[in-house]
């Protein structure tokens, strides 16, 4: 095995010349805003990246640029032009001038991520954070009245914070509602938007506002607000939720969890339908808690606070979930529902 | 004759020197340094689809050089260029998606006046603090910068997000007001003939007109201009508000033609880059336009090269870095005497 792959990375060449099916020409990753070494969205994306190459034999590079987003258009059809066959952008305001260059470029793939556009050749990556969020609220609804655990009132009244009263962020808040609510019908779930992704003071003062108000957990789907959110909450001895990346280490042991995006699973996959000619050109790839996609952090500093019978209800609906018993409300394509207008 | 040739070496030599030191690196990392240079070479001018992406990467600096030499010439230590033109373009970019489309192209004038009075009154405000309270215009114009950054943040996190996106964006601009492209599928656009013009302005203007040559011997001599009758607190706000407008227009040029919205990273530091540039050129209109064109070849080649070679960004930050130290050599100059001569007065 070790020897084939060896065999088939040092005859891409050839390869390419003799496979007729699968398309080996080269794949390329933009790197977005921030770059390598951001430890976050990037570094997971390029991690998956990596492996997805190492796996398939296909040969690739990261591409960055401190004017990653003037240069994008001409950045993605220099790829084209040089041959690579598959072009991700991390960026995400290269949708945009994507969707329109690719009518020019049939022949190569392309990806987006966190938004759908058309195009017969480009695959749309949208990730199932309704779903994360469903069990990210199911946790907090067990955790908030279990006064054992340090920080924790009697009150069943929990907190989220959203940059934005938009329906991307709703998306996030549906799905903790409709979580906490399954675990408990009459849970109060305290809403409010930062009218900022930036403001982490504002948001400090918001998650204060909330654990005045009786709420020990507050998520938070806010970006750079956020910060402020998990800041106030290790100041106040009670909980934050973190959002797209593990944001445990930011107040370990005050950061119930996190609400994972697995950017890398995602891009990793990517690759491997590329190699496999199984391009999902023209779809939406949705990134769910079947697929991996989506995740509740491995909570490496609250796992032993809070009892293994929490975690373990939250794996049972997970399964539930992705076997299609639990039916977790969708606001980017299902609108709002009744329970929140 | 002889005049242009020095001039032409004052950026020759700092590239020689970049390009020796990037081969020495990629000698010992054990790459052949002849393969990736000229590799670069192609990338940034090696057909006429790749040289239009270079000239596409230079636009904002021709306006952002001219704006900084406009003030470097008459001494005034002007860093603030990146905060109006980031401001300035804010303001364009507001206009074109804000007022109806039904205006046409009525829109891009529009929003070339909105962005020039926003950068000529935000470079107005260090003006007059420093003709008429001395206060350094170094300290005040690049804390205008951190300012600037925190407003546009703010408005676009906030007041100016756009609806359909989670992320930190305005909407586009309407169609109309977008700026002609000129070669496409390249997305070298109409603003790179603005910047040619705003080049050509500032020749004129420093040749031909009276408070050109005023803004000059303030430059060279503020005692003796004093001693001659021109005000220099006035050459100060003048050239400090001539600098906001050529920024705002770069702003309103990179927003109308290139990014069609404004978004975080807006100007990945065009500013600094563009007072490079007036430094390497001492502020000769020639000199900037070829030395914006040469960085903007930097900037495309450099990302474009990570495609077809292993080698890292880095490289190219080193090339532009060892350049930059020519660039502060001449900022040094300039402070220098400056400083000579407000201990003079």
């Amino acid at each position: 095995m070790k020897a084939m792959k060896l065999l088939s990375k040092s005859t891409i060449a050839l390869c390419a010349a003799t496979a007729v099916l699968a398309d080996e020409r080269p794949a390329a990753l933009i790197i977005a805003q921030g770059g390598l070494g951001d430890a976050s969205w990037n570094d997971t994306a390029y991690a998956g990246f990596q492996s997805g190459l190492e796996k398939t034999g296909i040969t690739g590079r990261p591409i960055e640029s401190p004017d990653v987003v003037a240069q994008g258009e001409e950045i993605m059809r220099r790829a084209a032009d040089g041959g690579f066959g598959l072009v991700i952008s991390l960026e995400w305001i290269h949708g945009e001038p994507m969707e329109a260059l690719a009518k020019d470029y049939s022949d190569t793939s392309w990806v987006i991520m966190n938004q759908t556009r058309e195009g017969d050749n480009v695959a749309s990556v949208v990730f199932g954070e309704h779903e994360g969020s469903y069990l990210a609220g199911a946790l907090a609804a067990q955790v908030t009245t279990d006064t054992s655990i340090r920080g924790i009132n009697e009150e069943a009244v929990v907190g989220v914070i959203g940059g934005f009263k938009a329906p991307g962020i709703d998306k996030f808040i549906v799905g903790f509602i409709q979580g906490a609510e399954a675990i408990n019908p009459d849970i109060e779930v305290i809403v409010a938007y930062a009218d900022s992704f930036g403001d982490p003071a504002k948001g400090a003062q918001m998650a204060n506002a909330m654990f005045d108000d009786g709420a020990d957990i507050v998520y938070q789907v806010a970006g750079g607000t956020g910060i402020g959110i998990i800041e106030a909450a290790k100041a106040r001895g009670h909980y934050a939720i973190g959002v797209d990346n593990d944001q445990d280490g930011l107040a370990p042991g005050n950061v119930l969890t996190s609400m994972v995006k697995r950017v890398d699973v995602a891009v990793d996959q990517i690759v491997t339908n590329y190699a496999a000619d199984t391009f999902p050109g023209g779809e939406v790839m949705n990134f769910g808690l079947a697929e991996n996609g989506v995740a509740l952090s491995p909570m490496t500093h609250t796992r032993d606070i809070i009892p293994a019978s929490y975690v373990e209800k939250v794996e049972a609906m997970k399964a539930q979930i992705i076997a299609g018993d639990i039916d977790v409300w969708d606001v980017s394509n299902e609108g709002y529902p009744d329970f929140f207008k | 004759m002889v005049n242009v040739l020095v001039r032409s070496l004052d950026i020759v030599l700092p590239l020689l020197v970049a390009f020796s030191i990037a081969a020495i690196v990629l000698l010992t990392i054990g790459e052949n340094p002849v393969e990736i240079l000229t590799l670069m070479a192609t990338e940034a001018f090696g057909n006429v689809r790749r040289f239009a992406a270079t000239l596409s990467a230079s636009t904002p600096l021709l306006f952002t050089a001219v704006a900084t030499a406009i003030c470097f010439r008459s001494g005034v230590f002007n860093v603030g260029v990146d905060g109006a033109f980031v401001l300035g373009g804010l303001a364009a970019i507001f206009i074109a998606f804000k007022l109806p489309a039904s205006l046409g192209a009525g829109l891009i004038p529009l929003a070339f006046i909105a962005a020039a009075v926003t950068g000529g009154f935000w470079l107005w405000l260090p003006g007059v603090l420093l003709a008429k309270y001395e206060a350094d215009e170094v300290v005040s114009t690049l804390m205008l910068n951190f300012i600037a950054a925190g407003i546009s943040g703010y408005l676009v996190n906030g007041p100016l997000l756009s609806p359909q996106s989670g992320n930190n964006v305005t909407p586009l601009i309407h169609e109309t007001a977008e700026l002609e492209r000129l070669m496409p599928p390249s997305t070298l656009h109409a603003g790179f003939i603005i910047g040619l013009l705003c080049i050509i302005a500032y020749w004129i203007w420093c040749r031909n007109t009276p408070s050109g040559f005023e803004g000059a011997v303030v430059g060279q001599n503020p005692r003796f201009a004093r001693a001659v009758g021109i005000s220099v607190p006035a050459i100060i706000i003048l050239v400090m508000v001539f600098s906001g407008v050529i920024a705002g227009f770069g702003g309103a040029s990179h927003g109308l033609g290139q990014m069609h919205r404004f978004s975080d990273g807006f100007s990945p530091g065009y500013g600094f880059t563009g007072m490079a540039v007036a430094l390497l050129a001492r502020n000769h209109p020639i000199g900037i336009l070829f030395g914006a064109v040469l960085f903007g070849a930097l900037a495309s080649a450099g990302t474009t090269i990570q495609l077809f070679s292993n080698i890292p960004l880095d490289l190219v930050n080193i090339i532009q870095g060892t350049v930059m130290i020519f660039a502060v050599i001449e900022a040094a100059r300039l402070m220098k005497n400056r400083r000579r001569q407000t201990h003079a007065v």
